[in-house]
């Protein structure tokens, strides 16, 4: 259930950068979670649409973009995306897609980024 | 008038944990302190093995006890007279890298050379959290049913040492215990695979031996 403590850090994160920037109105978050992380996206939105409740963020769009896993071979020198079946996690970290070694290296997928906000601000509010 | 404004702020909460763990590998280095993260599965012998570590290896050692009530485990340990410090998660299933420091702040690092972080007994949610630990020692049982490996394969894929405990009982429980190792190569080709079991003292020496050989590289 390490949902709500990422949804948590994440909303934290939002409502501190929008308030920097002099924001009004948070008008959408993009947020990015690799498929490896042991993170559920619909709980995650739920989490955060619980959490937004009564802040800045309330009432914004929130996307999850699910990123890809890739990973490098230490034989073939393969790097690129994994062979991934949405259901399975063992076979995208286990082998090598081009020649089926299994000494591979996980380089993307475990991502949890809060990428960007688009906010409203009053004219002339921002930094000279 | 108002305008619409894009911000980036590409704030990654695991790069962010991960920055952690190194400043606190840091203060363990400073410290002279080797550290091992203990995972595993709730029920396979993380607090048992600990206990046998604490009796049967030569170093000052200390413990931090993570759980979501974790005055149990920490009271097997205070029994040894030695430093433990209990980290409750409350409703947190796994520990991160800011509580762990926040531990350092009760345990006396400079009586110690040997630090054992017990994890919250998980396979799932720990894996993404490191905490600045050496290494990571990840122990099961023949008893959680031996298709545990393949169903959470990327915390073996991450570890440094693979304990696979009561395998005295594998037969009662119809578990096939030399698959569960295969398992773990398949995944992790050049790690250690231990069987172990705690109750009649199998695999203890080979465990002992493979956290010296990490301590001493």
């Amino acid at each position: 259930m390490h949902e709500l403590s990422m949804a948590d850090a994440m909303v934290k994160t939002v409502l501190d950068v929008a308030e920097k920037n002099d924001a009004t109105e948070i008008i959408e978050v993009t947020i990015e979670v690799g498929k490896l992380t042991m993170l559920n996206p619909e709980q995650l939105k739920f989490l955060i649409d619980v959490l937004v409740e009564n802040t800045l963020l309330e009432g914004a769009d929130v996307n999850i973009v699910e990123l890809p896993v890739e990973l490098k071979c230490n034989l073939c020198e393969y790097a690129g995306l994994a062979d991934m079946d949405d259901s399975d996690h063992y076979l995208a970290i286990v082998k090598c897609p081009e020649c089926g070694e299994r000494n591979v290296e996980i380089t993307a997928g475990r991502e949890c980024n809060v990428k960007n906000i688009k906010i409203e601000k009053e004219e002339g509010d921002e930094d000279a | 008038m108002h305008k619409i404004a894009e911000v980036e702020i590409q704030h990654d909460i695991m790069v962010a944990n991960r920055k952690l763990a190194d400043r606190n590998q840091k203060i363990l280095d400073d410290a002279g302190v080797f550290s091992v993260d203990v995972l595993g599965a709730i029920g396979s012998g993380k607090t048992s093995l600990i206990e046998i570590l604490i009796q049967k290896m030569d170093h000052k050692i200390g413990v931090i006890a993570g759980d979501v009530i974790s005055k149990f485990d920490a009271g097997r340990f205070e029994k040894y007279n030695i430093p433990v410090v209990g980290l409750n998660t409350g409703k947190e299933c796994h520990l991160d890298a800011h509580l762990v420091e926040h531990a350092f702040g009760d345990m006396p690092l400079e009586l110690i050379d040997l630090l054992f972080i017990e994890n919250v007994g998980n396979l799932i949610c720990p894996v993404d959290f490191d905490l600045g630990s050496h290494v990571r020692m990840v122990v099961i049982s023949v008893s959680e049913g031996d298709d545990t490996v393949e169903k959470h394969p990327l915390i073996f894929k991450e570890a440094d040492l693979v304990v696979i405990n009561k395998i005295d009982i594998a037969e009662a429980v119809g578990a096939d215990q030399d698959k569960m190792v295969l398992d773990v190569k398949e995944l992790n080709p050049n790690i250690k695979v231990i069987k172990s079991s705690l109750k009649t003292g199998q695999g203890l020496d080979e465990i002992i031996n493979i956290i010296e050989g990490f301590i001493n590289k």
